[in-house]
């Protein structure tokens, strides 16, 4: 016998998720503020890298196409050179590496990371009560 | 007995599985509102999709006459074949780009989805109001 779905599960399940995704995305923007400071731990080494989610189209079952992180990609972009003889990770020269992060640039990345996380609740919202007043039907 | 028969029953059905598979479109699109190089879909205007029926208007008032002279109902039964609707996407980007490809504006996709569901609920209302007729309709007066 054919499973009988309502049509909304679809719906719920690419925004479950997209949930799921933005989920880890905030976990990456976090772990990028946590480390915002952290440099190497040997003289003259290389501090945390700012680490970028890369978002694909993951198709789930019964060809709907749902959204997960591929992969976390490192930033490349150079380091902040600072100028502190006396801290144990800076080199020869006096100069410590501070992590490639910008605080703005995550706090505007946790930003988009909530409004979509917003969008894709208030998705599951309007599918459910779209099933309610279907199911209201029978009400009567 | 069969409402899918009535043409207006029919109709309505076809509407709401139409807008229940557009927004299974648009919560596509406002998962990947982040993806690299998404473009968002929609579907087509419920008009031009095939397996609704053209005559689905003109049908209910033929209908309308039909039943009026006393011919025979069957006819509208067998219109309408047990299959699943199959509905056309189509590729519907939004108003910007951003530098990565993707065609998602939250905003118009959030205006898409209240607007799908005013109809749902307009189509759930109109199959309501055509029931209580129905149910006016197979009673004893008074009841």
């Amino acid at each position: 016998m054919a499973e009988i779905k309502p049509p909304s599960d679809a719906a719920m399940a690419v925004a479950a998720s997209s949930l799921r995704a933005q989920q880890l995305r905030m976990r990456i923007i976090a772990e990028n503020i946590a480390n915002a400071d952290s440099t190497a731990s040997t003289p003259g080494g290389d501090p945390y890298r700012k680490q970028t989610p890369v978002f694909a189209t993951k198709v789930l079952p019964g060809n709907i196409k749902g959204v997960a992180i591929s992969r976390v990609e490192i930033d490349q972009t150079p380091f902040r050179q600072e100028y502190d003889p006396g801290n144990p990770a800076a080199g020869t020269n006096g100069y410590v590496k501070m992590p490639n992060i910008e605080p703005m640039v995550e706090t505007l990345d946790m930003r988009e990371a909530q409004r979509s996380y917003d969008a894709s609740i208030s998705v599951i919202e309007t599918a459910r009560s779209m099933d309610q007043r279907t199911l209201d039907l029978i009400k009567r | 007995m069969d409402v899918q028969g009535i043409p207006l029953f029919s109709m309505l059905q076809s509407k709401l599985g139409y807008l229940a598979e557009r927004q299974k479109l648009i919560a596509q699109n406002v998962a990947n509102a982040s993806t690299p190089g998404f473009t968002p879909q929609d579907l087509k205007p419920f008009e031009s999709q095939p397996g609704v029926d053209k005559r689905a208007n003109a049908g209910v008032m033929a209908q309308v006459a039909t039943t009026d002279s006393g011919a025979t109902i069957s006819g509208a039964g067998r219109r309408r074949e047990e299959k699943p609707q199959v509905f056309q996407a189509m590729d519907a980007p939004d108003s910007e780009a951003t530098l990565d490809g993707n065609q998602v504006v939250l905003e118009e996709q959030m205006l898409k989805m209240s607007e799908a569901r005013a109809d749902y609920d307009a189509a759930i209302g109109f199959y309501q109001k055509a029931m209580n007729m129905l149910h006016m309709a197979v009673h004893k007066p008074g009841t």
